[in-house]
C-alpha cells in the first residue's frame, strides 16, 4: 500500500493526473509483484533437491511460485500441508500441487511437531518482514518454525521485499490485531473466550534464509536492507 | 613508512598497539608512525611556505624566533621547555618530532590575548619571562635537559635550511641568530639534513633505526658525558659523528623519521596518510614500564600509581585517586599555552571528583569548554589556526584523559571536531573559522545528542505499554528520559531499578522518580535473578556499542542482561548513533577503566565493617574497581538509536551508511 502512496506524483495540482497515477502504481505494484515472484522462484527452487519432502503452512503464492518452478525444472519432491485454519487455505495450496502433480499431503494444524520428523524443510510466506528479521504470517508459523528449529530442520521464508516493514514487535500482542473468526462447529456457551487473531510473529532466531526478490538474506540482513531503502 | 615502523617494532617489541586512542592517550612513540598520522590529521591543507608540505608540520612555521631565545637564557627555561616537549609529546608526537610546540607559542600565545607577539630578536624577552614564570609550576626533569630542546633544535635546524632556500623576512633574521647564538646544541648537526640528497633509500632509514636503537642503550650516559662536554656546535659534516653524539632520544629519532620521511615522495606519503587515516592510531598499553615513566613524565599532573595493580588488569591504567586534586587545583591559574583552558580545566576537575558522569553529560560538558576554548582563541604568529588550533584541542583533551579515561563517545566527539577543523578553509577569517567551528559544535551537541534522545524517547515510548514493568539498571540519562515521557502520556507502569556498589548510582535516579510520582521498586543486584520474574521489559543505556554489535555499558549491565535473556525478557538498549565505534571487543578485559578500589573499602551507613581496611598493607589482597563490562549482541532484543530500532547486527550497517556524511 504504502508502495503506491509513495509517490511525488500526488503532489500534482490535478486530480486526475493524480488518480491516474495511482492506478498507475496500483497496475505497477502488480507487475512488480509479478516479477518479484518470478526471482524468488528462481532462487528458491534451488533449495528443492530431488527426494526432499516440504513442510508448508497454508498457502502462499510466492512459495506457490517456488514449487511450481521446482517441479517445471523436473524436480521430484512432495510437499506436505497443514490445513491452515482458520483460513483454511491449505485445501486450497493442496488442490493446486495435485495440478502440477505434486505428491501431496494434508495435515492438521495440530500434527506439525508430528510429521516433522519426515520433512527436510519449512517453506512459508509472508504477510510482512519485520526489522528484526522476523515475520508476520498466518498463525501458526511460529510454532511450525519453533518445532523445526529444535529438529535442526531449515526454515525458509519467500518474501518479496515490499513486503519489508520498519516494525520491530517484541511480542505477539505487539502487533496490529487481525481477526478471523473461528467456527468451531459447537454451540459454544457465550462464557467462553475465544483468540480471534488470525497472524503471528515469528522471532529471527527460529528462520534460516529469506528468499526476496534483492537475493538471498539472512534474517539480520533485513535490517541492512530497510536501513539502506528508508534511510 | 610501513617499513620503519616494522623496523620499531622488531626493535622494541614492546610497544603493543592496539585499537583506538583517544586523542588524548598516545605515547611518544607509537610516534613516527603517529606522528605521520597526526601530521596527516593536521596537515590537511599544507602551509604555502613548506617546501615539501607533507612533511613540515605547519607549527615550524614560525620555530625560529622562538628557538633563538632559548640557548640564550639560563638552564631554567631550556628546562621549561624540555618539559613542556614531552607534555606536548604524551599526544602529540608532532610536536616532539618536528621539534616545535605550544610551549613556543607563549611568546605569541593569542589564547590568553594579553600577549603580543613580536619579531624575532623581540620574542626572547617575552619568551624568558613566561618561561621562568612557568617554571615555577613545572616539575623539571634533569634527564629531559638536553635531548628534547636538542631535538627541537634538530628540527629547527632542518627548517631553517628549508627556510633559506625560500627566503623569507622573519627566517633570515632568525637564522642569523641561530648561527650565532647556539650553544652546546649538539644535535645542531642535524641541520643538513635538509640539504641532504631527497632520495635516501629506505636501507638507510633502516640503519638509522638500529643504531638509534643502540643509542638508546647509552642514552644516559652519553646525556651526561655530553652536559659536560659542553657545546659542540658541528654544522654541515660532521652529521654523521653528531648522529652518534646526538642521544637517541625519542624526540630526536622521530626527527631522524622526519627527516628521512622527507625523502619520501610526496605521492607516497599521500597513500601512507591514506592508510594512516584509516587505521585507527595506537592506545597506551599501561604494563609497559618505560612507556608508563615517560608518560608520567610528560604529564602535567602527577599521578601515582596504585600499589598492588591486579595482574589481569595490568595494561590499563590505575593512579591514585584524589591525590591528583590538590595539584591540581594549584595549578589552576597556571598562564602559559600549554596550559589547559580554563574552561577545560574546569570540567577535568569536575571529572575527577566525579561530578559529572554520564557520557552524554561528560560530552556536553567538554563540548562546550572547547567552545569556550574556541572562544578565546587568537591564531598565534605566523601560525595556521587550523594546526595550532588542532594542536591546543589536543592540548587540552591529554589533560582529560589524565583527569579520568575518555569514554568512547568523547573521543568520537573530538575526532568530529578535530575534523571540522582540518576542512576549513584556508581562505576564511580567524573569526569567521571560529564561529564556524562553534556552530559546528553547537550543531553537533543539538543533532547528535539532543534531537537524538528525543527521538529515542519518542521510539521507546510506544514500546511500553499498560501494566508493564520495566527494570532498569543504574542511571542512564536516556532511559530516565524514556521513563518519564512515557509516565508523562499517562502510561501506567512501575519500574524497578536495580543498582550496585561502589556508585550506587540508581539511588539518584530513584529520588527523581520517585519525585515525578512513579511506583518504584528498588533492589541491588544480588536480587536481579530474583526481581526479574515479575518484569516485562528491560531499559538500558550503553556507553558505546561496538561494531559487532556488543554493548559496552556500566558494569553490571552485562549480568543484568543476562539474566533477563535467560528469562526472555526483551532487552532494550537506548544509544544515540555518535556513540558507535568501528572497535570489536570480545571480553571486558582488554580496554576498560579501573576505577577507585578505595571506593570498594568503605560502605556507606555500616561503619562498623572495616575489613577491608588497610588492604593496601597486605601483598596478597588486590582490590579492583571495573568501570565498564561488555555485553554480548545475544542478549541484546534491540538497539533503540535515533534513527530507529535496529537489531544489534546492524550496528555496523549505521556506521557504514552514515560514516559518509560529514556530520561525522
Amino acid at each position: 500500500m504504502c508502495y503506491v502512496t509513495r509517490t511525488s506524483a500526488l503532489e500534482y495540482e490535478d486530480i486526475e493526473v493524480g488518480k491516474a497515477r495511482l492506478i498507475e502504481r496500483g497496475e505497477q505494484i502488480g507487475d512488480i509483484s509479478l516479477k518479484a515472484r518470478k526471482t524468488i522462484a528462481m532462487l528458491g527452487q534451488d533449495f528443492i533437491r530431488d527426494g526432499s519432502t516440504i513442510l508448508t503452512h497454508g498457502f502462499s503464492r510466492v512459495v506457490l511460485s517456488i514449487l511450481k518452478l521446482a517441479a517445471a525444472n523436473k524436480k521430484h519432491f512432495s510437499v506436505v500441508c497443514t490445513e491452515g485454519r482458520p483460513d483454511s487455505t491449505g485445501l486450497q495450496m493442496a488442490k493446486e500441487m495435485v495440478a502440477i502433480g505434486v505428491p501431496i499431503t494434508l495435515i492438521i494444524d495440530s500434527a506439525v511437531a508430528y510429521t516433522m520428523e519426515s520433512v527436510d524443510m519449512l517453506l512459508v510466506g509472508a504477510d510482512g518482514v519485520v526489522e528484526s528479521g522476523g515475520i508476520i504470517n498466518m498463525i501458526g508459523t511460529y510454532q511450525a518454525a519453533m518445532v523445526a528449529r529444535s529438529m535442526n530442520k531449515p526454515v525458509y521464508v519467500a518474501a518479496e521485499s515490499y513486503k519489508f516493514a520498519r516494525m520491530y514487535p517484541l511480542d505477539q500482542k505487539a502487533m496490529f490485531p487481525s481477526s478471523r473468526q473461528v467456527d468451531f462447529h459447537y454451540p459454544l456457551p457465550s462464557a467462553v473466550q475465544v483468540e480471534f487473531s488470525s497472524r503471528d510473529y515469528t522471532p529471527p532466531q527460529y528462520l534460516t534464509l529469506l528468499f526476496t526478490d534483492l537475493g538471498v538474506f539472512t534474517p539480520s540482513a533485513v535490517s541492512d536492507e530497510l536501513i539502506q531503502l528508508y534511510l | 613508512m610501513d617499513s620503519r615502523r616494522g623496523s620499531r617494532f622488531v626493535i622494541d617489541p614492546k610497544i603493543r598497539q592496539v585499537g583506538f586512542v583517544p586523542a588524548g592517550c598516545e605515547s611518544e612513540n607509537p610516534n613516527a608512525s603517529s606522528a605521520v598520522a597526526a601530521i596527516a590529521n593536521v596537515d590537511v591543507n599544507p602551509t604555502s611556505d613548506s617546501p615539501s608540505p607533507v612533511m613540515i608540520p605547519p607549527r615550524l612555521a614560525d620555530p625560529l624566533p622562538r628557538a633563538a631565545p632559548l640557548p640564550v637564557p639560563s638552564p631554567p627555561p631550556r628546562k621549561h621547555t624540555s618539559v613542556e616537549i614531552p607534555l606536548q609529546g604524551s599526544y602529540n608526537p608532532t610536536d616532539s618530532v618536528l621539534g616545535t610546540s605550544p610551549p613556543f607559542s607563549p611568546a605569541s600565545n593569542g589564547r590568553y590575548a594579553g600577549v603580543p607577539s613580536s619579531e624575532g630578536p623581540d620574542l626572547s624577552p617575552s619568551f624568558v619571562s613566561r618561561a621562568s614564570s612557568a617554571m615555577e609550576g613545572m616539575s623539571l626533569r634533569e634527564d629531559h635537559l638536553g635531548s628534547p630542546s636538542a631535538s627541537r633544535f634538530a628540527t629547527v635546524g632542518e627548517y631553517a635550511m628549508f627556510k633559506q632556500q625560500q627566503p623569507q623576512q622573519p627566517a633570515t633574521a632568525v637564522t642569523k641568530v641561530y648561527a650565532s647564538s647556539l650553544p652546546q646544541e649538539p644535535v645542531q648537526s642535524f641541520a643538513p639534513v635538509g640539504k641532504e640528497d631527497s632520495s635516501k633509500p629506505l636501507k638507510e632509514r633502516t640503519t638509522k633505526a638500529e643504531r638509534r636503537a643502540k643509542q638508546e642503550a647509552d642514552r644516559e650516559a652519553k646525556r651526561i658525558a655530553k652536559e659536560s662536554a659542553g657545546a659542540k656546535v658541528v654544522e654541515g659534516e660532521a652529521r654523521a659523528s653528531s648522529n652518534v653524539v646526538g642521544k637517541a632520544s625519542r624526540a630526536q629519532s622521530q626527527k631522524k623519521d622526519s627527516a628521512s620521511e622527507k625523502r619520501l615522495s610526496a605521492v607516497e606519503k599521500a597513500s601512507e596518510k591514506e592508510k594512516k587515516k584509516e587505521i585507527p592510531a595506537p592506545r597506551m598499553q599501561f604494563d609497559d614500564q618505560s612507556r608508563v615513566a615517560k608518560a608520567k613524565k610528560r604529564a602535567l599532573i602527577e599521578q601515582t600509581e596504585t600499589k598492588h595493580r591486579v595482574e589481569l588488569f595490568r595494561h590499563l591504567p590505575q593512579f591514585v585517586y584524589g591525590a591528583q586534586l590538590p595539584s591540581l587545583e594549584a595549578k589552576f591559574f597556571h598562564d602559559d599555552a600549554m596550559h589547559p583552558h580554563p574552561a577545560v580545566y574546569q570540567v577535568g576537575l569536575q571529572y575527577l571528583t566525579g561530578d559529572i558522569t554520564g557520557g552524554n553529560a561528560r560530552c556536553i560538558a567538554m563540548l562546550s569548554a572547547f567552545k569556550e576554548l574556541i572562544k578565546d582563541y587568537c591564531t598565534p604568529r605566523e601560525r595556521t589556526l587550523i594546526r595550532d588550533l588542532t594542536a591546543r584541542v589536543n592540548n587540552n583533551v591529554s589533560f582529560l584523559t589524565t583527569c579520568r579515561p575518555l569514554c568512547i563517545s568523547m573521543g568520537n566527539a573530538i575526532r568530529f571536531l578535530k575534523t571540522r577543523i582540518a576542512k576549513l578553509q584556508l581562505t576564511l577569517s580567524e573569526s569567521d573559522a571560529k564561529s564556524l567551528i562553534i556552530a559546528e559544535i553547537d550543531r553537533f551537541m543539538q543533532e547528535k545528542i539532543n534531537y537524538a534522545d528525543n527521538e529515542i524517547t519518542k521510539l521507546a515510548v510506544t514500546k511500553i505499554k499498560d501494566g508493564d514493568v520495566i527494570l532498569t539498571y543504574g542511571s542512564s540519562c536516556v532511559v530516565e528520559t524514556i521513563i518519564l515521557h512515557a509516565f508523562s502520556l499517562g502510561k501506567k507502569f512501575r519500574v524497578v531499578i536495580v543498582d550496585s556498589r561502589p556508585k550506587l548510582e540508581g539511588k539518584g535516579l530513584l529520588r527523581r522518580l520517585l519525585g515525578r510520582g512513579i511506583s518504584c521498586t528498588y533492589s541491588h543486584i544480588n536480587a536481579v535473578t530474583y526481581i526479574i520474574q515479575e518484569v516485562n521489559k528491560v531499559f538500558l543505556g550503553a556507553s558505546s556499542i561496538l561494531s559487532n554489535g556488543t554493548v559496552y555499558s556500566r558494569v553490571g549491565s552485562a549480568s543484568v542482561a543476562m539474566v533477563a535473556n535467560a528469562f526472555h525478557v526483551p532487552v532494550m538498549i537506548c544509544c544515540e548513533t555518535y556513540k558507535f565505534h568501528e572497535r570489536v571487543q570480545l571480553d571486558s578485559i582488554c580496554f576498560n577503566e579501573l576505577g577507585d578500589p578505595d571506593a570498594l573499602v568503605k560502605i556507606p551507613g555500616r561503619k562498623g565493617l572495616s575489613e577491608l581496611e588497610g588492604w593496601s598493607q597486605s601483598s596478597h589482597l588486590k582490590l579492583l574497581n571495573l568501570m565498564y563490562d561488555v555485553m554480548p549482541a545475544d542478549y541484546v532484543s534491540m538497539i533503540i538509536t535515533e534513527l530507529g530500532m535496529v537489531p544489534p547486527t546492524s550496528v555496523p550497517v549505521i556506521l557504514r551508511e552514515y560514516r559518509k556524511d560529514p556530520i561525522l
